[in-house]
């Protein structure tokens, strides 16, 4: 009986623990890769932005994330921006992240620009 | 018999003392640099792990810089990376009263320590030459330059090279290409030419995650033809004179 209440235990525990782990990862990349241009509070004005002739997409701004499909955005952070016809000062990160680092990273953004949509449960494709 | 031995330990310890000369220079590496600098490897393999490093690796010196350059850069040590070995602990996202701009419009700003001069050790020219030969014998990528072969391109001039590092790869976003013109993150172009060796800006432009796995400087998938033209470009660029008066 012991056991099992324990198992079950663990069995919670990992279900509650886990989003935040992977919640804490993508922001560990947010800050180490996309900081440098899209800013501390994602707002697309990092520090390299001065000298940019296009400045990086302010990921905070709700109502142009919401015109945006999750795929996307993962192809912007895959491919670069010239995967969906933006900048090429937005580089293609496929080779620095995983598949699931990069679906982390969607997560993420999403966080920053559209927290009440996620709490509707919004469907964002 | 005996002395016959004797004798030959004799020579043998003094036979040696080439190999003691070459230990000193990794004995003078390991006093004065190894309390900031990554000597022995391998790069740092998480991003945690990364945030801790506090200066540049050198265990792979040997094939990333150019001798010249490290003799005369012990001697008079300036920074190479605007915004620091870490960037993240040089920027803050409020700017001072004076910086903020009229338009409104915010950016983040470099702080702290690398507003300031580099603090670095200053070498003689004698510790210099004996530490970048030091240096120099640190080289366990051999394998990543091996099939790296710079052809010297023709016909590439610094504005086709400027086209290439602006327009077609973005690399002036995170990297300057003069004095305070381009991004902070990276390191300064202007004199990779002369501090790098040409097969290490291939290979490392390449795929960077090769020689620093967590660096924030993405793989570009620059084509063969224009790796060899922005190699040519950052080299012609180091020649030119930065300080001269127009």
């Amino acid at each position: 009986m012991r056991l099992t209440r324990m198992i079950f235990a663990a069995a919670v525990l990992m279900f509650v623990a886990s989003p935040f782990s992977y919640a804490e990862e993508a922001y560990l990349n947010y800050k180490q890769y996309c900081m440098q241009c899209h800013g501390m509070h994602g707002k697309g004005d990092g520090v390299n932005v001065p000298a940019m002739n296009v400045l990086p997409r302010d990921h905070s701004d709700n109502k142009y994330m919401m015109t945006r499909t999750n795929t996307e955005i993962y192809k912007a952070i895959k491919f670069g921006g010239p995967a969906v016809n933006k900048s090429v000062k937005m580089p293609a990160w496929g080779d620095t992240f995983t598949e699931q680092e990069l679906q982390e990273l969607v997560g993420h953004i999403r966080t920053l620009c559209c927290e009440k949509e996620l709490v509707r449960g919004v469907n964002f494709k | 018999m005996k002395r016959i031995f004797l004798l030959a330990t004799v020579v043998m310890v003094f036979s040696s003392a080439p190999a003691g000369a070459d230990e000193s220079g990794a004995e003078f590496l390991e006093k004065q640099c190894a309390s900031c600098h990554d000597l022995k490897g391998p790069a740092p393999a998480t991003i945690r792990d990364l945030w801790k490093r506090d200066a540049p690796d050198l265990f792979y010196a040997g094939n990333k810089f150019r001798r010249e350059w490290l003799v005369e850069w012990l001697q008079k040590p300036v920074r190479i990376r605007p915004a620091g070995v870490n960037y993240l602990r040089s920027i803050n996202s409020t700017p001072p009263e004076n910086q903020k701009k009229r338009s409104g419009r915010q950016f983040d700003v470099l702080w702290g320590t690398v507003l300031k001069p580099l603090k670095h050790v200053t070498l003689s020219a004698a510790d210099a030459n004996k530490a970048a030969d030091a240096l120099m014998d640190l080289a366990p990528h051999y394998e990543l330059v091996a099939n790296e072969k710079y052809t010297n391109p023709p016909g590439v001039t610094l504005d086709s090279g400027e086209i290439l590092i602006d327009k077609v790869y973005g690399c002036v976003s995170c990297h300057q290409i003069e004095p305070g013109y381009g991004g902070y993150t990276g390191a300064e172009l202007y004199t990779a030419g002369k501090r790098l060796q040409p097969e290490y800006m291939l290979s490392y432009i390449e795929r960077p995650k090769n020689w620093d796995p967590k660096i924030w400087m993405p793989n570009g998938h620059v084509k063969p033809d224009d790796l060899q033209k922005i190699v040519k470009y950052l080299i012609l660029l180091s020649k030119e004179d930065f300080h001269a008066s127009n």
